[in-house]
């Protein structure tokens, strides 16, 4: 029973039905402008990007996504939204993470509590700000205009046309761009957490194993149990919603529906909504 | 914003090898997901053996999991978990490594301290070094010292202090009645009796004493005065010397009439010896005669002894007459 749930072509003809009744013109929502329209559109686009995220996050699960056609479309994407952006967000990460270890440590250290400052940067870098950073970064650099392309082609019938062709829209559009994203952005806050903890023990310490001992333990007492969890969450639902939300807000675009904002900023807006109210959540569940 | 994708649904340029480029990338990250959560479960204390240390406090107040013991201000161990035991009191798990187990030991000591700015500390301190190691499951009690609660006690204590050192400092207390002394007794000395006056108190006995220093100095001039008169007497004395010499030691002199008259006192002395010997001579006779006498007192003692034994025979020979002839005596037996 449930390999028949998780057969492939019934979940992508699911989701395209889904993908239609976006499509379709929101009828009986126009009916509600005049009490909530805002509220109701609210609730009605999350519910269907929850829909759409649960399909997708099956399609992902289930091994028969990954054929040989989709497979290399997903490679590609894989390999297009992460590498080029690898090095540049590296730097960028680096330094900003130089200046701001070296403002903390030294702030700290003026009002005598340097013993105090690694903790803070690994609290302030690794645990807060370089997730967010990452997600913002793949989501300015890959998805919203992976989002705004799928809207295009969807606008264009494309999408049809390769339905037409015989060729699974959502094996080769969407999984693929959803997957790179959430890749992307896990590897991007890895590589950016590691590199920033190898600096800021070198800024603090210097070129020398001396402080590895007082500095592990450090780390170690920093990332207890419960504050790894929220973390490791924080950055799933980060590339999540990253990789999401665009690709649902691109086909949650009505056509003929008069709307003030493109699809992009749509998408833009709803991904820094929900980043925020993860950081929030993420925030509630360390420090209370 | 974002610069506008191309609309072709798979515009990008192929890109080689792809397969091996994609999986060297999985693998990364792959790889750099897993060394982290290795180096977390290392930071952890995943991979040390640990023995368990049970401190007992009456308040877990500022202790969270997590923090760390500390000894000397090295980490060496960190709290595992709290719990309220059965009496009332707070049980504080810590988890030592055993590489680290050696700095605590029997006799070790451990607080729980709340500083002002930061977290409480819990730290363990160890006096004697060879004592017994402390061992695996040992439970302590642990002193509680908060710096916040100490700090109404200081203000108290600052408190009491200023108010001593007010009263210590006014003008009616007695740092202001020593200072005024001491001003009076430095008036004193700068005064015209100087440390003089300071020492006797009042300017009269100063004067006394300076009066007797004028008195002594005018003894000291007479006493020079003296002197010079003794030294007269002095030479006086050896001119009389001279002409006792004179009068005693010369050739008309008392000595040699001296000498005259001892050589007459030796012939009277060798004339009076002469006469002791034949006094001697005369003495010894007499002894001659004492024995003599002594002789003759013997031959007494044997005489009487004679006449003594002559008696007692006389006596027998009587008692025998008496016996064999009874005169006067009633020799008559009375049977009764």
């Amino acid at each position: 029973m449930a390999r028949r749930v998780l057969d492939s072509p019934h979940l992508a003809n699911a989701v395209t039905a889904i993908m239609a009744a976006m499509a379709t013109p929101l009828v009986w929502l126009d009916a509600l402008e005049g009490a909530g329209r805002t509220p109701g559109r609210w609730a009605l686009a999350a519910w269907r990007v929850v829909h759409l995220g649960a399909m997708l996050l099956v399609l992902m699960l289930s091994p028969s996504s990954y054929q040989r056609n989709n497979r290399t479309a997903l490679a590609q994407q894989i390999y297009l939204d992460t590498v080029p952006l690898l090095p540049g967000f590296t730097l960028l990460c680096a330094v900003i993470s130089l200046v701001l270890t070296r403002i903390l440590v030294t702030t700290a250290a003026s009002y005598g509590l340097s013993q105090y400052a690694l903790e803070m940067v690994i609290r302030v870098l690794v645990l807060e700000l370089i997730p967010l950073t990452a997600a913002l970064f793949v989501a300015l650099r890959c998805t919203i205009p992976h989002g705004a392309n799928l809207a295009r082609m969807r606008r264009r019938g494309e999408l049809d046309a390769l339905r037409q062709q015989g060729i699974d829209p959502v094996g080769r559009e969407l999984l693929p761009r959803v997957v790179a994203g959430v890749f992307s952005t896990i590897t991007l806050a890895a590589l950016t957490c590691v590199i920033t903890m190898v600096l800021a023990y070198l800024a603090v310490f210097g070129f020398t194993w001396a402080g590895m001992g007082g500095y592990t333990h450090m780390f170690g007492q920093v990332f207890n149990p419960a504050v790894t969890l929220v973390f490791v969450l924080k950055t799933v639902f980060f590339s999540v919603v990253v990789a999401l939300m665009p690709v649902a807000s691109a086909l949650n675009d009505p056509e003929g529906h008069a709307t003030r904002l493109s699809a992009e900023m749509q998408g833009l807006v709803r991904v820094f909504a929900m980043l925020l109210v993860i950081e929030l959540v993420s925030l509630v569940g360390n420090y209370y | 914003m974002p610069t506008p994708a191309p609309a072709d649904a798979t515009p990008e340029r192929p890109v080689a090898n792809l397969e091996f480029k994609v999986m060297l990338l999985l693998v990364f990250t792959a790889l750099l997901i897993g060394a982290s959560a290795v180096y977390l479960l290392y930071a952890r204390g995943a991979f040390e053996a640990t023995q368990r240390l049970v401190l007992v406090a009456d308040d877990s107040e500022g202790v969270v999991v997590g923090m760390n013991v500390t000894f000397a201000g090295f980490p060496v161990g960190r709290v595992r978990s709290t719990e309220l035991a059965e009496d009332g009191n707070v049980h504080i798990l810590v988890d030592v490594p055993k590489n680290d187990a050696h700095w605590l030991r029997e006799s070790s000591v451990f607080t729980l301290v709340r500083g002002i700015v930061g977290g409480t500390n819990i730290r363990a301190y160890s006096g004697v070094l060879t004592d017994p190691p402390l061992p695996d499951g040992a439970v302590r009690q642990v002193l509680r010292g908060d710096a916040t609660a100490e700090i109404p006690r200081v203000i108290a204590s600052a408190k009491e202090l200023l108010d001593n050192l007010n009263t210590l400092s006014s003008s009616s207390g007695p740092l202001g009645g020593t200072l005024a002394n001491l001003q009076a007794t430095t008036a004193k000395l700068n005064g015209p009796h100087g440390a003089m006056g300071v020492l006797l108190g009042n300017d009269a006995d100063a004067a006394k004493i300076a009066q007797a220093l004028d008195r002594a100095n005018g003894l000291l001039a007479k006493l020079d005065g003296v002197a010079v008169k003794v030294d007269a007497l002095a030479a006086k004395a050896d001119g009389m010397a001279g002409k006792a010499d004179t009068q005693v030691f010369g050739p008309e002199g008392l000595l040699p009439e001296v000498k005259a008259t001892v050589g007459q006192v030796n012939a009277l002395l060798a004339d009076t010896r002469n006469s002791l010997k034949k006094m001697d001579a005369v003495l010894a006779e007499a002894q001659a005669v004492g024995a003599n006498a002594r002789a003759a007192t013997n031959d007494l003692g044997t005489l009487r002894a004679e006449v003594e034994a002559n008696l007692r025979k006389v006596e027998s020979l009587v008692n025998e007459i008496n016996r064999k002839w009874p005169f006067a005596r009633d020799t008559e037996i009375k049977l009764p």
